[in-house]
């Protein structure tokens, strides 16, 4: 794979920009709140701007691994600092910087031990921007861990609803996804007896015999799929959702599920194609049965977030569909999916979350007519909703579009199942539309002010990149593409 | 064979007529959506809409005579083999179509100036109503059959909007919801539809699917299979048999959504959609006779709920669906013409009709047809004499535009072999001439005095309306007077250019005899049920309860689903599923946990931290080992 470098660190900036807001944020007293908020915000945007620009100047001609950086480490082991990104992981990284930014942003009216907060959730994302431009399959570990940790606490002190439950149930499904995801790692580094966690080293064709590709994928698949949602091991997602607070649930929604995917694709997809290629059937099939019963799950679910977790569960399953097709079309479908699920789920959770400070419920059956108070954050809401439904020129449409084209012509009878999941999810997602923004209005709910323009900064810029990728759809695929092509076209 | 490119004028016309209301929308929705910006919003869109009509007329005028279809496309989107073109077609069909919508949207416009006014939402409305401009020119010029789909989908989109506009009315928003559903359950088969096609062919462009080499590219058996996929997607769009039920329901949106979305231009996308893909449909005589069959079912068997019900938007929702059933069924029967002569007429007629009844409605703040009358609805001379002028066309009076379209119809059909078809479409006329003038009579003409509401001195205000909801009344009413006549001329441009043979059939003089005959029976037997001096106005079918229940009832076809929705849905399968997650993988989990903490216990039971316990623990060890040791 060709390997270019850049002038100036862009990926070790990101980096850098979050362990210097959280080095910042850890020395500020704790009583200087706002100062802190503006840190956090200071620093996410920072990490925005880069990941923008690594957006814009990767070189889609030139394709392959970009903006390398490389330092030895710990030449003994094989470990060294290795970070590039290919077409997969710069809209990862975009998406990141565009929930961490937009993430702390809702968290501003956030009282509440504001400083461990923010620190925490500064070095969840900085564990998330390492996982996605790690090449080092030590380090790659070491991020997904550091991007767990934080969540445990997160959840346990900052959350709502059966709180401690959620995150214990959460931290120990990541953990038991880590413990299949550390001797996946550590067999593939001693089999190929090449004594380095480089991955480009790795990933050399025939190092790795079929037998040994199967086993080592199908550890990655379980361990990364945990965290991706998959069936049946998806309970902890929807629970953790709810228990989380609103910034929380957009990151963790928004880019954590996204970890698992992207793991699956960097770790058992890169390293073990033909694992890959004999597990695929399996993959469509658990990721069919999540598209379908997500959306029935969703169904019979009265609390806002239970449902938004639901159908993420269900849109989790439509990039699984698009993983296990082995196509171009399925893997830039699959890639956007997570992209666009990740700025829609996002949108979701944060006009949620602005529904929830107000009037201190999330079931559906007490809320009603919510637009005619809050036009501006039911708008929000309604546009997120849309989103998921998968209504044209908003981006999921075009992800799911892809991925439904992709797996209807190779497993015609999930692709099938899985675009007749469509009408369910059409009824479930407007179903509580209807019951939150529309309806009568509750008098309880007559005084509450809607969100001013500052306020909805963060949605406005969720809802902008939704709608910018839905009416130009080719500004991520020519990038994905430039990935997915040559993986492909590398089969054995 | 894929014909000439736009260029010049002609592009910048279709680009104008596509655009402009997307410029307005993206407007409206960012700036002008606050009340008090309402007028602002409404000057926006119609000023947009203006463009998109001026830019039709342009485009229709200039290519009256064209020797073949022009196109013109860009890539869209890109990815891997796939390419999805945005672009544009013009063939005689899509001008047509194009300035049928664009007059349509144009008209509706101004009259809810009036209609809309004070409305808390006016901005908003008018904004929606940039949405759906948008979306449906761009369905109409549509050059792929992807680009076809997405604007399908957003014109779906607008319609939930607005069919929920008052989204404080329980109803409003539950009938979007329900509109949204079920044709999205039409737009599922006709998304599988596609792809199928997508993977024989190779790409979706209409040219291609219209192409008569498609016969011999695809399999038979696939491509009526296509075809009957493809076909779902109308049935949910058009309102057919078996998902007609949405479409009374979506009566809940503002009455001039009705006229334009529910009546002249979005449910008859699906016809369109049907003219489109003619050629591609007819290679396989299987799936078009299950079209004539579906057109025939949903056409009687909405003229028949049309009947009884007292509601003046049902009763033109109901006839909608049966028109559009007479749209199916001509086209399926072969008649290209016929069917979208139809859906041209019917979309002026229809619209008059429903703005018409906008005009009572907005005065008497009723929907019932009953106490209109009894309060008068005749006074208002200009609405009521366009509404007989509608209902006049819709029940096919010569020399009406709605006679001479539903004569190239009976035409067709009288055509076929099977005269069931021709029986069942004449019998549609009957009742078609019964329902529409039982409304006209109600209205129009004094019943007994003791009908007016007892005791109640209820003086509406003086019945006069405004110029801009009276002007398109005027301009629908003459184009129904004079559309009729363009017949012939109609029918040379659209055919001028068409990839496969269709003969315009001209109907045998006693299919016409009949039809008239049967028209005026229809009128008649209206006036004695509800016109004659004394008449007892409740219609010879009371005469059998059990019918008239049926029939008000919808054929019980609403409490089917809403019992199959309640019991498979959301008792059934979303009960297991739910079920399932609770008990069974999280109980698993749950139960893992709480055995892993007893096994702790258990083991720790072991280690109580007491000295002697410890001691005699190592004892019994040093003992074992010793015993061990010695017997060895």
């Amino acid at each position: 794979m060709p390997l270019h470098s850049a002038n100036f660190p862009f990926l070790s900036a990101i980096l850098i920009a979050c362990l210097g807001g959280l080095l910042v944020v850890l020395v500020l007293p704790a009583r200087r709140q706002k100062e802190i908020k503006w840190v956090s915000a200071i620093s996410s945007a920072i990490t925005l701007v880069l990941s923008l620009t690594l957006f814009l100047a990767y070189d889609r001609h030139l394709g392959g691994l970009q903006f390398a950086e490389r330092i030895a480490w710990i030449p003994a082991l094989g470990i060294s600092y290795f970070n590039a990104v290919d077409g997969f992981s710069v809209p990862m990284l975009l998406l990141t910087g565009i929930v961490f930014f937009t993430g702390v942003l809702t968290a501003w009216e956030m009282t509440h031990r504001v400083k461990e907060f923010f620190a925490l959730l500064i070095l969840l994302v900085l564990g998330v921007f390492g996982l996605f431009m790690s090449l080092d399959l030590f380090f790659i570990f070491v991020w997904y861990d550091v991007s767990l940790f934080p969540m445990y606490l997160l959840i346990a002190v900052w959350g709502s609803t059966r709180k401690e439950y959620g995150a214990m149930k959460l931290t120990l499904y990541l953990l038991a996804g880590s413990a299949l995801i550390l001797p996946g790692i550590l067999y593939l580094v001693v089999v190929s007896g090449l004594e380095t966690f480089d991955m480009t080293a790795l990933m050399t064709a025939g190092i790795f015999s079929p037998a040994q590709q199967k086993f080592a994928f199908l550890l990655f698949y379980i361990g990364f799929g945990i965290l991706a949602g998959v069936w049946p091991l998806h309970t902890w997602s929807p629970v953790g959702h709810v228990a989380a607070p609103t910034a929380v649930s957009m990151l963790h929604a928004g880019v954590l599920m996204k970890i698992g995917a992207f793991g699956v694709l960097r770790l058992g997809i890169f390293l073990c194609p033909l694992g890959w290629q004999h597990w695929a059937p399996l993959m469509a099939l658990l990721a069919t049965v999540g598209i379908v019963y997500g959306v029935f799950v969703g169904l019979s679910q009265t609390d806002l977030k239970y449902v938004i977790g639901y159908s993420s569960v269900s849109h989790m399953g439509i990039v699984g569909l698009g993983l296990a097709t082995v196509s171009v079309e399925g893997l830039n479908g699959a890639v956007f999916q997570m992209f666009a699920h990740g700025v829609m789920t996002a949108l979701f959770f944060s006009s949620v979350g602005y529904i929830y400070d107000r009037t201190h419920t999330k079931q559906i059956t007490d809320l009603g007519g919510l637009s005619r108070v809050m036009p501006r954050a039911s708008g929000y809401l309604i546009l997120a909703a849309l989103a998921g439904v998968g209504v044209p020129c908003l981006a999921s449409f075009w992800a799911e579009l892809m991925v439904f084209i992709a797996s209807f012509k190779v497993y015609p009878i999930y692709g099938g199942l899985a675009i007749c999941a469509l009408v369910v999810s059409a009824l479930f997602i407007l179903r509580v539309v209807q019951r939150t923004c529309y309806g009568p209005l509750d008098d309880r709910w007559r005084h509450l002010a809607d969100m001013t323009p500052t306020r909805s900064l963060p949605r406005l810029i969720l809802a902008a990149v939704i709608v910018l990728f839905g009416f130009f759809p080719s500004l991520m695929y020519n990038l994905v593409q430039t990935a997915s092509i040559p993986l492909i076209g590398g089969l054995p | 064979m894929t014909g000439g490119a736009i260029e010049g004028p002609a592009l910048w016309a279709v680009v104008l007529a596509v655009g402009t209301p997307l410029l307005s929308f993206g407007v409206i929705m960012v700036a002008l959506r606050q009340r008090g910006r309402g007028h602002l919003a409404a000057g926006l869109s119609i000023a947009a809409v203006s463009v998109t009509l001026l830019a039709a007329i342009y485009l229709l005028i200039s290519h009256w005579h064209m020797s073949q279809p022009k196109m013109f496309t860009v890539n869209w989107m890109v990815s891997g083999s796939l390419h999805l073109p945005y672009g544009f077609y013009l063939d005689p069909l899509a001008l047509l179509m194009l300035a049928v919508v664009a007059l349509i949207c144009f008209l509706v416009q101004i009259y809810s100036i009036g209609y809309m006014a004070g409305d808390p939402g006016f901005g908003r409305y008018y904004g929606y109503m940039s949405l759906f401009a948008w979306a449906m020119t761009n369905l109409c010029v549509a050059s792929g059959m992807f680009q076809l789909y997405v604007f399908w989908e957003l014109v779906g989109l607008s319609s939930y909007l607005l069919i929920g506009f008052w989204f404080e009315k329980f109803s409003a928003s539950q009938a979007g919801k329900k509109a949204f559903v079920m044709t999205r359950l039409g737009d599922v088969a006709f998304l599988l539809g596609l792809l199928l096609v997508l993977f024989q062919l190779g790409n979706l462009d209409i040219v291609q699917l219209d192409d008569p080499t498609v016969a011999a590219v695809m399999p038979p058996h696939l491509l009526t299979l296509s075809a009957v996929l493809i076909f779902g997607g109308i049935v949910g769009k058009s309102a057919q048999f078996p998902l007609l039920t949405w479409l009374p329901d979506a009566m809940e949106g503002p009455t001039p959504v009705s006229a334009l979305l529910h009546s002249a231009t979005m449910v008859a996308a699906g016809v369109f959609l049907f003219a489109r893909l003619f050629p591609f449909f007819s290679h396989s005589a299987a799936a078009m006779t299950l079209f004539l069959a579906i057109g025939t079912i949903s056409m009687l068997m909405a003229a028949s709920m049309a009947l009884v019900s007292r509601d003046i938007k049902q009763v033109w929702a109901f006839s909608t669906i049966s028109q559009l059933g007479y749209m199916v069924m001509g086209l399926s029967a072969g008649g290209y013409v016929a069917g979208v002569f139809h859906l041209t007429t019917h979309a002026g007629f229809k619209a008059l009709l429903f703005l018409c009844s906008g005009v009572f409605i907005h005065h008497y703040g009723t929907n019932d047809m009953f106490e209109i009358g009894a309060r008068g609805g005749r006074q208002m001379k200009i609405a009521m004499a366009c509404m007989l002028i509608g209902a006049a066309a819709l029940a096919g009076v010569p020399p009406l535009s709605g006679f001479f379209s539903k004569e190239a119809i009976f035409a067709v059909l009288a055509g076929l072999d099977n005269p069931l078809w021709l029986t069942a479409g004449l019998l549609g006329g009957l009742l078609t001439a019964y329902y529409s003038f039982r409304l006209i009579f109600v209205i129009l003409l004094p019943g007994s005095p003791g009908e007016a509401p007892a005791g109640e001195h209820h003086h509406p205000p003086p019945a006069v309306s405004a110029w801009f909801m009276e002007a398109p009344l005027l301009i629908l009413a003459g184009a129904t007077l004079l559309l009729g006549f363009t017949h012939h001329r109609l029918a040379e441009f659209v055919l001028q250019w068409f990839p496969m043979a269709v003969g315009e059939h001209a109907a045998p003089p006693w299919v016409v005899g009949t039809a008239l005959a049967l028209a005026a029976a229809g009128v008649g037997l209206a006036f004695w049920d509800f016109g004659r001096p004394g008449a007892a106005r409740i219609g010879c079918l009371s005469g059998l309860p059990s019918l008239v229940r049926f029939l008000d009832q919808r054929w019980y076809l609403d409490r089917l689903y809403r019992y199959l929705l309640e019991r498979i849905v959301y008792n059934g399968v979303s009960r297991i599923c739910t079920a399932n997650d609770k008990k069974v993988i999280d109980g698993t989990t749950d139960g893992m946990a709480r055995g892993t903490l007893q096994a702790g216990r258990l083991l720790a039971s072991g280690h109580l931290g007491m000295l002697q316990y410890r001691l005699m623990v190592m004892f019994v060890v040093v003992v074992l080992m010793a015993l061990y040791f010695f017997l060895s």
